[in-house]
């Protein structure tokens, strides 16, 4: 099948990416992207503010800034009450205003079933665009957000949360990537993208397919939600966290000292998940202080880019 | 041998009926029966969490989980109670980061050999249970990091105690040992042979 494109497209659907990135003048490109789903939540505000986190995510991993908005939403408008739909939307419209984006329309249909998100439309610096595709040998890997958020929800939904924990991921899936994109901008950063359905591996290895690179990951640097390894021991993992483990099995190798609870979490398919950033060796350390002092307490270097042809991931 | 039908049920449905069948009966064998691998995978985790022995089997389109368990558990399946075979069971309970007072520097160092030196219990080491400032011991940058996993792959539980972890604000950077309460550590402390108090 063959798509319409022209010579001004940078990022396209043949090098598929967050985002789509089409120049329009020399030092403007504009950055496109759409992303929508079904109830993470039972709040519907929080909900909204989740869902618009995870769509506004695409532009921040782009290295851009996303500055207008539409909403996507189908909704069982003649069997639920609107006051649902309200609060669902205000919580996306209140997320846009903290990151200083636009709301300029929407879309509505009505479903039986209960979906909302986002088209973004963001803006960047032609030469400034942050790919996926472009770990170079020597990088260093740094996370920006702790993984688990796929099996919270399985436990929340199996009602084995607590309150307590149950609100710190919905805070910690609402959480914007603005401010670790902000920061990011200051060091050479080669590569990023952001971790959500695929997990961690799954989005790193499409970060390593055709980079001409391998990855090495050291598990045990890899912020977690503490909570999420217990229950993954219990066996509240969701299902996608298993058809990511059998996408990518072919190119990761674990040690044996890497049990299989923190194996599930590396997985696991995030839902608003933080950025992952592959920047030089020699400014990793202040990438990662300067996220800390930005308030992302939970940034990490989990891992190094080598040289390898290969191109495989090994997790340690 | 309890039968439990879960074909049909959406995750986490299937766990969470073989927890109630658990809970309900004590059984000890179980053979659970769902229709996707990814649920197998969910119920054999959780058996195994539960202390029984498993096995998976595909019977055309049914996934099974066909669960064992030898010794008499406790009416409570949880916490997990593994099997220890015959062997004594010493919980060691390290209250502090530093092994006696006075000196700090050498406190940690003694703490850390100590801590390192318990493996030469062999198989009669069972738990490790950290509070208030031995929770210290198990989050980033502590020296016996790579001490504590490695216990933790011979099987040896760890806990670590999570209203200190709150209390001092580190929740978030813990390493090594599982997050518990006070009832757990409770438990631990009757169950064990031998307690050991640092």
């Amino acid at each position: 099948m063959t798509f319409p494109s022209d010579e001004n497209v940078i990022i396209g659907l043949d090098r598929a990416d967050d985002a789509g990135v089409y120049r329009i003048s020399d030092d403007l490109a504009l950055i496109q992207t759409v992303d929508f789903f079904t109830p993470i939540v039972d709040d519907p505000y929080w909900f909204g503010q989740i869902a618009a986190a995870n769509a506004l995510s695409d532009v921040y991993a782009m290295g851009g800034t996303p500055k207008t908005a539409m909403n996507l939403v189908a909704f069982p408008v003649k069997t639920m009450d609107l006051s649902i739909l309200r609060q669902i939307i205000q919580g996306g419209v209140d997320k846009l205003e903290e990151a200083e984006v636009v709301l300029i329309g929407g879309h509505s249909i009505d479903d039986k079933e209960i979906k909302y998100g986002l088209s973004v439309t963001g803006f960047i610096h032609p030469e400034r665009v942050l790919a996926k595709k472009n770990l170079q040998p020597g990088d260093c890997l740094v996370l920006t957000k702790p993984l688990g958020t796929g099996i919270v929800n399985t436990a929340i939904k199996a009602a084995m949360s607590s309150e307590q924990l149950t609100q710190k991921v919905t805070r910690l899936m609402a959480m914007l990537n603005r401010d670790a994109a902000r920061i990011m901008a200051d060091f050479d950063i080669s590569a990023c993208t952001d971790v959500t359905g695929f997990g961690l591996i799954g989005h790193l290895a499409e970060m390593v397919k055709g980079s001409g690179c391998s990855a090495k990951v050291d598990s045990g640097q890899v912020p977690v939600i503490p909570e999420a390894e217990e229950f993954a021991a219990m066996g509240l993992i969701p299902a996608g966290a298993y058809k990511n483990r059998e996408f990518s099995e072919q190119m990761i190798t674990f040690a044996e000292t890497v049990p299989r609870t923190l194996q599930d979490l590396l997985f696991d398919p995030q839902t608003s998940g933080g950025l992952m950033i592959s920047v030089s060796d020699v400014q990793c350390d202040d990438l990662i202080s300067a996220l800390k002092e930005g308030g992302i307490a939970d940034a990490a270097r989990i891992g190094d880019v080598v040289d390898s042809q290969e191109e495989v991931i090994s997790v340690i | 041998m309890r039968e439990i039908d879960a074909r049909g049920l959406a995750c986490p449905a299937p766990v969470l009926q073989t927890k109630a069948a658990l809970q309900e009966e004590s059984p000890n064998g179980v053979r659970v029966v769902v229709d996707n691998a990814a649920s197998q995978q969910n119920v054999q985790r959780f058996l195994e969490s539960q202390g029984f022995q498993t096995v998976l089997e595909q019977v055309e389109s049914d996934y099974v989980v066909i669960g064992n368990c030898e010794s008499m558990s406790s009416a409570r399946p949880h916490p997990a109670t593994e099997s220890h075979g015959d062997a004594k069971k010493i919980m060691v309970m390290c209250a502090s980061d530093r092994l006696g007072s006075g000196d700090d520097v050498l406190g940690l160092k003694l703490m850390v050999n100590f801590l390192r030196t318990l493996k030469e219990m062999g198989d009669e080491l069972w738990r490790l249970v950290f509070v208030n400032n031995g929770v210290k011991l198990t989050i980033e940058g502590s020296y016996v990091l790579e001490d504590l996993k490695a216990y933790e792959s011979a099987g040896i539980k760890i806990l670590v105690c999570g209203t200190c972890l709150d209390h001092f604000s580190i929740l978030e950077k813990k390493r090594a040992g599982e997050t518990t309460n006070m009832l757990d550590i409770v438990t631990a402390m009757q169950l064990a042979d031998k307690v050991i108090n640092i």
